[in-house]
């Protein structure tokens, strides 16, 4: 099915009838999801936003209980489950969902407040029409016009949209939009990136007999600490719990944190299994590269390069992953 | 590897906590306390095997995890160093005060593994907490289990947890033996004056039938480990848990791991011969 350009405010308009619905824009200057207004033109092209769409699932603050302190204490758990649509998320950023459905929903235990914002999710995902120098994602195995964990895919048709249901939950979307929407249409899905790296698949274990290798002390150096890789990565998703009091009431919430952090793993005696940067970068690289691809069988980094973009100390995964490869 | 038992009494919401009381707080040593818990309408807030887990918070300033040491028909115990914020606020709770326990969280202990074994407990300071769950479970179970050595040590006599466990209850079961000792003596003091690792090594144990469980300070598991190998203990034999610092307990909040692993949900119990395979950053 395809929809025209010139109708996509329109069928914006049907989606945000029962739904918060979330497209690439602007805010300050920083290219990012925004709930869409009602009215706005919705830009699908370019690059990709400068930071991931994470937060609509797993927000960079969390409220997860209240409680009243006193003789009795009372625990209300805060349940929320926002109906919401993703529109116009790149296949990086699709692949970095699967990978946060495998932490939150498997092995063992089913995060609450992950699991309600997903299941009420609707995801339409838009294949990636104009790559940055550094985008690297069909390295890391993943098709820059695809995503196939999407609800609906859409691809770039000239002066249409190419749409595509993949779930039951995409063909509802398409449903409701059939007024719009109009047979055929031919999709580019022609897409490469043009930063290669050397991901090979023997990568995820040769890491792991890595671990006291020279390359540390040296991939390592340039870092300050910053946090800004994980803050901007799609897949990180450490967070930290804590409580804001009000009075004899308070509220306890979760918010993103970072392995980057020096204290991030200090204990309340004063030990510390990374104690310097040369231990918590190697976590970061490994967990994206081999540990999380030993636990779930997939890599944690979907080669969007917003890291190697945004680090104020030119660290560079994809350096690294070269690097590791050669050795 | 032990067993791995998600039964977590969190009413479909691992990460909410519910209410239990503080019904009796025994002070073990200066900075060591025992805080045995209930719901407030008197029943146990889950029952927890051997070795596993629980996040306990002084609601309001914050939750750490720690080991439960016991359980009864109606309660649940852990005990709890002095060591910084929190932990102060810990000791601070009167009985009857209300706090807020969600779990139990990790493996536990295989008590299966061990049956028909001959068991030597080796604890270090507050490191006897997680031991002492399996050594009542033990004991609740004695006929399952062969000979019992209970080695334990600390800085000083006052230091030494558990005190009626280690003087009166335990050496009073059958085939069981208690050995202490303790790194500085005082004029009371008449026993074993040393390190644990030198202490286990002059009780000679032989590694036939036997399995260890030893829990302490790292540097005391380290070397006692090294003594182990050395007097010819297989290290698949030697079952020991480990200490990370936690946030969620449920293996989700990225905090705890050690390579691959995640020491709140596939630990805390590991054998040396599965230490030896996770990165050294312990
Ligand atoms: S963004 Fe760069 S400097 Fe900052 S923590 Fe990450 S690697 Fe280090
Ligand atoms: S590690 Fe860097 S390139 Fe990989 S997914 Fe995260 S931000 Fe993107
Ligand atoms: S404490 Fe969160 S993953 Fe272990």
């Amino acid at each position: 099915m395809q929809l025209k350009k010139t109708d996509l405010t329109g069928a914006l308009k049907i989606l945000a009838a029962d739904a918060s619905v979330f497209v690439p824009g602007e805010i300050e200057g920083i290219k990012r999801f925004v709930l869409w207004d009602g009215e706005s033109d919705v830009d699908l092209g370019g690059a990709n936003t400068q930071l991931p769409p994470k937060d609509i699932l797993f927000p960079c603050t969390e409220k997860m209980y209240n409680y009243k302190m006193g003789d009795s204490i009372e625990i209300k758990e805060i349940v929320e489950k926002p109906r919401q649509v993703i529109f116009g998320i790149r296949p990086c950023d699709m692949r970095s969902i699967d990978c946060m459905d495998h932490v939150f929903l498997e092995k063992g235990f089913v995060d609450s407040y992950y699991s309600r914002k997903r299941e009420n999710v609707t995801l339409i995902a838009m294949g990636c029409t104009t790559p940055e120098r550094t985008c690297f994602c069909d390295s890391m195995g993943l098709d820059p016009n695809n995503a196939p964990n999407a609800d609906v895919m859409m691809n770039d048709g000239g002066d249409t949209l190419v749409l595509e249901a993949y779930t039951e939950k995409g063909k509802a979307v398409l449903e409701a939009l059939n007024g719009l929407l109009s047979e055929g249409g031919q999709a580019k899905k022609d897409t490469a990136c043009t930063l290669k790296v050397n991901m090979t698949p023997e990568l995820p274990e040769k890491l792991a007999g890595m671990f006291d290798h020279p390359i540390w002390d040296e991939v390592t150096r340039a870092c300050i600490g910053c946090a800004t890789c994980t803050y901007v990565c799609p897949t990180c998703y450490c967070f930290d719990i804590d409580s804001d009091n009000h009075g004899a009431e308070g509220t306890k919430f979760r918010c993103w944190d970072s392995c980057m952090f020096s204290d991030y793993t200090r204990m309340a005696g004063g030990h510390d299994p990374r104690p310097t940067k040369k231990e918590r970068v190697r976590n970061r690289y490994m967990h994206k590269l081999s540990y999380f691809h030993e636990r779930y069988g997939q890599h944690l980094c979907v080669g969007c390069g917003r890291c190697v973009e945004k680090c104020p100390a030119h660290m560079d995964i994809t350096m690294f992953i070269d690097k590791a490869a050669e050795v | 590897m032990g067993e791995i038992n998600h039964e977590c009494t969190c009413h479909g919401n691992p990460l909410v906590p519910q209410v239990v009381k503080v019904i009796k707080i025994t002070q073990e040593t200066p900075d060591v306390k025992t805080f045995r818990m209930q719901t407030p309408d008197g029943k146990k807030p889950f029952a927890p095997l051997p070795g596993q887990l629980g996040m306990i918070s002084v609601v309001g300033v914050g939750e750490g995890m720690f080991s439960i040491t016991a359980q009864g028909e109606d309660w649940i115990e852990s005990s709890i160093k002095k060591v910084g914020m929190l932990t102060e606020a810990f000791h601070e709770l009167a009985e009857g005060q209300e706090i807020a326990i969600r779990g139990p969280y990790g493996n536990h202990f295989p008590v299966e593994a061990l049956k028909g074994k001959d068991l030597i407990f080796i604890g270090g300071g507050i490191g006897l907490a997680p031991v002492r769950s399996l050594i009542r479970y033990c004991m609740e179970h004695r006929e399952d289990y062969g000979h019992i050595d209970i080695v334990y040590g600390s800085r000083s006599p006052e230091d030494l947890c558990f005190k009626e466990d280690l003087f009166q209850n335990w050496p009073k079961e059958k085939d069981t033996r208690v050995e202490i000792t303790v790194d500085r003596g005082n004029e009371t003091w008449e026993g074993n004056v040393g390190f644990v690792p030198a202490y286990v090594e002059e009780l000679a144990f032989s590694p036939e039938n036997k399995k260890v469980i030893l829990c302490g300070p790292p540097i005391m598991i380290k070397f006692t480990s090294e003594a182990l190998v050395r007097m010819g203990f297989a290290k698949e034999d030697v079952i020991t848990t480990l200490e990370m610092r936690m946030k969620c307990g449920i293996g989700k909040c990225g905090r705890c791991n050690i390579g691959s692993k995640y020491v709140c949900l596939d630990g805390p119990v590991f054998n040396l011969a599965e230490l030896d395979e996770l990165p050294d950053e312990k």
